[in-house]
């Protein structure tokens, strides 16, 4: 009997996509605790010396307004995480929708909607999420960058559902219904990567968000987010470069994490 | 005669432990043919692998090779043979790159197998092609491989050997899967190059037509070892080896005594005036009819049209001509929903293996009709899954592996448990054992035989191969250019072919040297 | 080739024509009118038709012509792209091209996971501090923009957002190619022609370079839009006065027809370096053929 061995999966693939997910638990449960762990509520207004270097009573250092950097960089942390993770959900739902959809309308329709969305993608992420907070209320910053990346979404979650294939064919011509081929799609591309594309829609909009507030999009001065931390730092940090080390390294790990949970880089799919 | 082309002393070769190749010994004189006859994994390749220069990089390579005019060498991963060897592999192994034309590249292998330029490179592949069958011209081979079909790329592989002017062929399955009639020609070309420019030929395959066709020596190997060495004839007769007897009963033959058709039941598939052409409905449509538990068989060639007419029967394409009937019911009229509801009945196995989902496990595959239209308990559901696997021998495999990761033979198997399942009333067949060696045909053609016998579907099977067809069908419909040229019950067309093309595909299939065994054309 | 071109083509004119109408619906915000759906809409085709008059409108914050403030914003954002994707070019392809290909390969892919996860804005503040503090160059994250400098630290200046730009780009151009490269490692036609006689060497320079440049070329587009993407972070942190600057505050400043305009520019870009992009690669997949 022949037995074709399944392909094996390199070790070191495995051993960085589960480095990116310990790393993202590890920030979930920070973010988590954030209230625990900081000697500082959100909010209040510095009581330390200003700008001082990090030492044993303020590991972080401390801010232009005397604040702990600590406990800034973990409330930073948490908004910046929560909003990116809302916001993926919205790029997965909404991307996840139109890809559904796209894939299954007749093919000039999906040909103009996947038009449509070529459109959009014409502009990049970050312009676009710009211009989106800009026409609307702040407070849906979140919800603007995963509309701006939804194309981004789409496009992975539905790149490999191809009607046209001969087994879906093949399978309407047995009678499958129409719906059982849609959970087919959602089961098999979704099962296998729907954390991959969590993970990498995270890293995405954690990116946007956090440069949109850099630039004065999003959250506004008294929330505390990485992005707005690091722009404030702007002018302080060439004399006390802890004021942007920290949030910008918090944001880095975010980031990594992610993309390291979500494996496979763009088109390195096997 | 003296000095042969090439002498192997036991060759061995392990891979990771395990023996792949053990002590095999070999001597092959100029103008020699031998067919080294195995399965896959039975150390053919590893053998090739040597002799090639392309052995696999974790091998441990034991023995001594000797090519002609030099010394006996140890054999190591990177020989020098001394002679020209050409390698001639399979067309359906996309050999060449797909962007660029296939003549650019095989102009370039043949400059560098010859040291010459590629201009004469490419006039002594014109030369080769003239010397070949099909008609395949230097322009034609102007094109990207995909653009080309698989028998002219087999023809242009093996004009760029044989215009290498080589001391040894190195054949890799080289014509398997071709169809009958391709693989007979290709095989006699072959034969006919060997025995012109005098080269030795060492031929590895799992199918048993080049066995058959080229004569001469055969090594029957299995698990790296050497099962029975002989010529052809003789392991072809009865008094050979039980393995090889074995492998041999995979080499089916017509037989002229099998039973006329009975007649059936309730007709199931009525088709009237169905063309692909919309202005010829009444000359050239095509009307029959295939009652429950009949079968029927599209014979022909390849683009001859079986398959656009079968899409347009079973509605995959609409036609703009003809009406079809499935079940007493014109699918084309039918809501979406109930003619999904009516195509349940319907099942697919096919050659390519392209009706599966890769991305699907085993179970699911299995399960799919069940859940799609019963509304049955898990363990009901189970219990017909595994009802299926055990009677394609998949039983034992775990469930959860994915469709992508199996063999042919595991995912022609599979595709016949799902058909299984479902209690179809119509089978369509498609070249069912197409990339399949010779043990996995005979287990194939049993699986589907022992299905038809026991659920009694209906069988509509499309092949170019008689053999094929008359084991599964009873009677047949033969294609050439889009058109039926002859139909009738399969005995009688092997007893009285009319047609040309009738007659052509018989001859494929017809081995020359069985005629002493009774019944067989 | 002509048929390939046609379809480009079309897709180009679609883009940027259906880019035109949606900036139309922006600048139509501006309207102090369109209140409601039907005033909006009728407000949106009149710009649309202004627009294709070349009836740009004037700036709402400086009340110029929006065309000239484009005009004098557009080149230093050019000049920025074309530096950082030449830079892109020089850093990203050899190192898309070792990691794309040979042993390196499997463990290159978390690596440039590590590299590229910095946002932009970050890497440019750590350029800048770097910079700063170990080359001793003028600071320019927090110099007043039009401030007078001499010369020859005008050059080191303008150094640093194009390397900014630049690396954002050489990300892109690696992942670019080390797609491409992806796409044929596994191929069967590699070991297929070198058993049947070619050279490892040979095969590589005559038929996996030309596809993996053709994938490069071929997503010139995406390349463009991480240069731009970068640009205007570039020139938020470096102070740099351009027209991705302008577009954040336009947004800003809600001078919707300013930024209509500008998405109009940033979104043809992006088209037409797609455009050429593919229309090249295309050519250099098919070498030689017609």
């Amino acid at each position: 009997m022949s037995t074709a061995l399944e392909t094996p999966v390199p070790l070191l693939r495995t051993v960085s996509r589960a480095a990116g997910w310990g790393g993202l638990g590890l920030i979930a449960i920070t973010v988590a605790l954030s209230d625990f762990l900081a000697r500082e509520p959100a909010g209040t207004r510095g009581a330390g010396p200003m700008l001082s270097v990090p030492s044993e009573v303020y590991p972080f250092g401390t801010d232009l307004l005397g604040r702990d950097m600590l406990s800034e960089t973990l409330h930073g942390l948490s908004q910046t995480a929560g909003h990116a993770l809302i916001g993926a959900v919205a790029a997965i739902i909404l991307g996840g929708l139109f890809g559904a959809v796209a894939a299954r309308l007749p093919r000039p329709f999906s040909a103009s909607l996947r038009g449509m969305m070529g459109i959009f993608a014409a502009v990049p992420a970050l312009l676009l999420t710009i211009l989106l907070i800009g026409l609307t209320a702040r407070g849906f910053a979140p919800l603007m960058a995963g509309l701006a990346a939804a194309p981004f979404a789409f496009v992975r979650a539905f790149d490999h559902v191809d009607l046209a294939s001969l087994h879906a064919e093949y399978a309407r011509a047995t009678g499958i219904p129409a719906m059982t081929l849609l959970r087919r799609d959602l089961t098999y591309e979704f099962r296998e990567t729907l954390a991959s594309i969590a993970a990498r829609a995270l890293a995405a909009v954690a990116i946007i968000l956090s440069t949109a507030s850099f630039l004065g999009f999003g959250a506004e001065p008294p929330a505390r987010d990485l992005g707005l931390m690091i722009a404030a730092a702007k002018s302080s940090y060439y004399t006390a470069w802890w004021t942007a080390a920290f949030p910008a390294l918090a944001l880095l790990m975010l980031i990594l994490c992610a993309r390291l949970a979500a494996g496979l880089e763009e088109g390195e799919r096997p | 005669m003296s000095d042969p082309v090439l002498e192997i002393a036991d060759l061995s070769v392990s891979r990771a432990g395990a023996t792949v190749l053990d002590r095999f010994s070999l001597k092959l004189e100029a103008g020699e043919s031998v067919v080294v006859l195995g399965e896959t994994g039975s150390g053919k390749e590893a053998l090739l692998g040597v002799l090639g220069g392309f052995a696999d990089t974790n091998d441990t390579i034991a023995g001594t090779i000797r090519f002609a005019g030099g010394e006996a060498r140890p054999a190591a991963k990177r020989l020098r043979p001394g002679i020209r060897v050409a390698y001639l592999p399979n067309p359906r192994s996309h050999p060449l790159a797909p962007h660029a034309t296939v003549l650019a590249q095989l102009e370039r292998v043949v400059a560098r197998k010859l040291g010459a330029p590629p201009g004469s490179a490419r006039e002594e592949l014109r030369l080769a092609l003239e010397k070949m069958p099909g008609g395949v011209t230097l322009q034609l081979l102007e094109a990207k491989p995909g653009q080309l079909d698989p028998v002219t790329l087999a023809v242009a592989l093996l004009a760029a050997t044989s215009a290498q002017t080589p001391a040894l062929v190195l054949a890799d399955r080289a014509m398997a899967d071709l169809g009958p009639s391709a693989e007979r020609a290709l095989l006699t070309a072959l034969a006919e190059e060997k025995k012109r420019l005098g080269f030795a030929l060492l031929y590895a395959t799992g199918g048993l037509q080049p066995a058959a066709r080229l004569g001469g020596r055969v090594i029957v190997i299995r698990a790296g070892r050497v099962v029975e060495e002989g010529d052809a004839e003789r392991l072809m007769s009865g008094h050979a080896h039980a393995y090889t007897r074995t492998l041999f009963k995979a080499l089916p033959r017509l037989t002229l005594d099998q039973a006329r058709p009975r007649a059936r039941g309730q007709p199931l598939l009525q088709v009237h005036g169905l063309s692909l052409q919309p202005e010829n409905e009444l000359r050239d449509g095509i009307t029959f009819e295939l009652r429950r538990g009949a079968s029927l068989a599209f014979v022909g060639e390849d683009g001859s049209g079986r398959r656009a007419h079968l899409r347009a029967v079973l509605g995959l394409d609409r036609a703009p001509a003809g009406r079809v009937v499935f079940d007493a019911v014109d699918l084309n009229i039918l809501s979406q929903a109930m003619a999904s509801r009516i195509r349940r009945r319907i099942a697919f196995i096919t050659g390519t293996d392209d009706s599966l989902d890769p991305r699907m496990t085993i179970w699911d595959t299995v399960e799919e009709p069940l859940r799609a239209h019963l509304n049955l308990t898990g363990d009901l559901t189970a219990g017909y899954r595994e009802a299926a696997l055990k009677r394609v021998g998949l039983a034992s495999h775990d469930g959860k592996r994915r469709v992508a990761g199996l063999s042919a033979f595991d995912k022609r198997r599979l595709q016949v448990a799902r058909a299984i399942v479902g209690a179809p009333l119509l089978v369509v067949v498609d070249e069912p054992l197409r990339g399949l060696d010779a043990f996995a045909r005979t287990i194939m053609r049993e699986v589907l035989t022992d299905f038809r016998v026991t659920q009694d579907p209906a069988f509509l099977v499309i092949t170019s191969d008689f053999t094929v067809a008359q084991a599964l069908a009873d009677e047949a419909m033969v294609f050439r250019d889009g058109k039926i040229v002859e139909r009738g019950a399969i005995v009688d067309l092997l007893r009285d072919p009319k047609d040309e093309a009738t007659k052509a595909l018989i001859e494929a299939v017809t081995l020359p040297n069985l005629s002493q065994d009774e019944g067989s054309v | 080739m002509l048929n390939f071109a046609a379809r480009q083509a079309g897709r180009l004119a679609v883009g940027i024509l259906g880019t035109v109408a949606i900036a139309a619906a922006i600048s139509a915000i501006a309207e102090p009118r369109a209140h409601g759906l039907l005033p909006f809409l009728e407000a949106a085709a009149s710009r649309l038709a202004h627009f294709l008059q070349f009836n740009l409108g004037t700036s709402a914050i400086t009340g110029l012509s929006a065309a000239h403030e484009l005009g004098q914003r557009l080149p230093p954002t050019l000049l920025l792209v074309l530096g950082g994707g030449a830079i892109a070019l020089v850093v990203g392809v050899p190192l898309g091209l070792l990691f794309g290909a040979g042993p390196v390969r499997r463990a290159a892919a978390p690596l440039m996971q590590i590299v590229t996860a910095a946002p932009v804005f970050c890497a440019g503040l750590a350029l800048a501090y770097g910079a700063g503090h170990l080359l001793h160059w003028p600071l320019s994250v927090n110099m007043p923009s039009g401030a007078p400098v001499a010369p020859d630290e005008a050059l080191r200046i303008a150094a640093l957002p194009v390397l900014t730009v630049g690396l954002a780009g050489a990300a892109a151009v690696q992942l670019a190619l080390r797609r491409a490269a992806s796409l044929s490692s596994g191929a069967a036609f590699r070991t297929g022609l070198k058993r049947l006689g070619l050279g490892a060497l040979e095969i590589e320079r005559l038929y996996v370079v030309p596809q993996v440049l053709a994938g490069l070329v071929a997503s010139a587009g995406e390349i463009m839009l991480a240069l731009l993407s970068a640009a205007v972070v570039a020139e938020w942190v470096f102070n740099r006065p351009g027209a991705a600057d302008l577009f954040v505050k336009s947004v800003a400043l809600h001078d919707w027809n300013m930024t209509a305009l500008i998405l109009v520019v940033f979104a043809g870009l992006s088209f037409a370096t797609d455009f050429l992009g593919s229309l090249a690669g295309f050519v250099f997949a098919n070498e030689g053929q017609p």
